[in-house]
């Protein structure tokens, strides 16, 4: 990975101590980090920016992991999730798959493994839009014939919602 | 021991051992966790340096001082681990209340809903004679309600008083409103009964009160 190709990562965990150093890593290797102490501010900078791949922990006070984990798979169709934390059981582990998450992991995590897991998310979440965009522009051709301009508009909105 | 008393601590027992043993693997987890990825980041400035390039000298010195606090603050839970364990050694014992309170403050502080909680220091050591596991049970679970029942940002103190000449008093203030119609719940309720402990509402919270003396319980270990 190059600077110029940065994957923009969430990285959501009420351990300061921990959170500061896992950004300084990933830095170092290129990634566009926005921290979060807890899941309200979570998903506010969620809201305002866009997210290639979010890595949050479970237990937090507030709005804990798999709450947040729901929000932003609501709101961000082609966000992967990574759930990093040292309370994960296989319980947890399989609610978090059926909700959507990309992979569970258990703090603590080699980092070289949880940058690899990133990179595969990310691989994941382009391989998604693709495939989405690829199906959108078969339905703009469908569409194309014998629809009015306006038609055409309606249905594009209808498809681009929540796409973030 | 008596068949009441045998299935509280078995069942309600065991499990309250078990859950409290994850949460201190769950916070010796997330110090390991912090200590592996500060070295990682001193492992990288190293390799940043070899390769001739510059960086703020106080990273070294912020990371050092990060990894040897976390490693007293893994002492120190193993610390509370081990008195935690060591709390069903006598079934029934003369037992330091100030020191069970302390304790199961920083126990129920691994909770991710915990709140601030002060123990007010007690001018002399008070002893009473009980389950020093049971104790530590009763009041793990009045302030993991009290945690569950207050809003963020709420506080809770906790003060120890001796009412009478028999009894002693656990006053569990807080300064937020709570919703506690439902406390206790059935689990909390037996163990206060076995201790023959009670609880009483006050305007700014809940107060526990002990017997000093409890041959009765110490009839029921014994199997009478």
């Amino acid at each position: 990975m190059t600077e110029t190709e940065k994957i923009h990562l969430l990285l959501v965990d009420d351990e300061e101590k921990f959170l500061n150093a896992l950004t300084e890593r990933l830095k170092l290797k290129f990634f566009d980090i926005t921290p979060a102490t807890n899941g309200e501010d979570a998903i506010k900078v969620a809201k305002k920016a866009r997210f290639d791949v979010a890595v949050v922990d479970l237990q937090m006070p507030g709005i804990d992991g798999v709450q947040l984990l729901e929000t932003l798979k609501q709101s961000h169709r082609f966000l992967e999730v990574i759930i990093l934390s040292g309370h994960a059981t296989i319980d947890t582990a399989v609610a978090c798959t059926k909700l959507g998450a990309f992979k569970v992991l258990e703090k603590p995590c080699g980092f070289d493994k949880l940058v690899e897991c990133i990179k595969e998310a990310y691989e994941s979440r382009l391989k998604k839009k693709f495939e989405n965009d690829t199906q959108r522009m078969k339905k703009i051709q469908s569409l194309a014939f014998g629809q009015s301009a306006l038609g055409i508009l309606r249905e594009l909105h209808k498809m681009d919602d929540h796409q973030k | 021991m008596t068949s009441h008393a045998s299935d509280l601590i078995h069942k309600q027992g065991l499990q309250f051992f078990g859950s409290v043993n994850a949460s201190i693997s769950h916070e010796l987890k997330n110090i390991f966790a912090i200590i592996s990825e500060t070295a990682g980041f001193l492992n990288d400035l190293t390799q940043l340096s070899k390769q001739g390039q510059a960086f703020d000298l106080s990273l070294l010195e912020n990371c050092s001082n990060s990894i040897a606090e976390e490693i007293e603050r893994g002492f120190d839970t193993i610390r509370q681990m081990n008195q935690f364990a060591h709390s069903v050694d006598d079934p029934v014992k003369e037992t330091a209340v100030h020191d069970t309170l302390a304790l199961a403050v920083k126990l129920t502080g691994f909770l991710s809903f915990a709140k601030k909680t002060k123990l007010e220091p007690s001018g002399k050591e008070i002893s009473i004679d009980t389950s020093p596991f049971l104790l530590q049970t009763l009041v793990y679970r009045t302030l993991s309600t009290l945690y569950r029942a207050l809003d963020t940002g709420s506080e809770l103190t906790l003060t120890l008083r001796e009412s009478e000449t028999s009894l002693v008093t656990v006053i569990f203030s807080h300064d937020r409103q709570a919703d506690l119609n439902d406390f206790p719940d059935s689990r909390t309720a037996d163990v206060a009964d076995l201790l023959d402990a009670s609880f009483t509402r006050t305007d700014t919270g809940l107060a526990l009160t002990l017997p000093r003396e409890n041959n009765d319980l110490r009839h029921k270990f014994a199997g009478g």
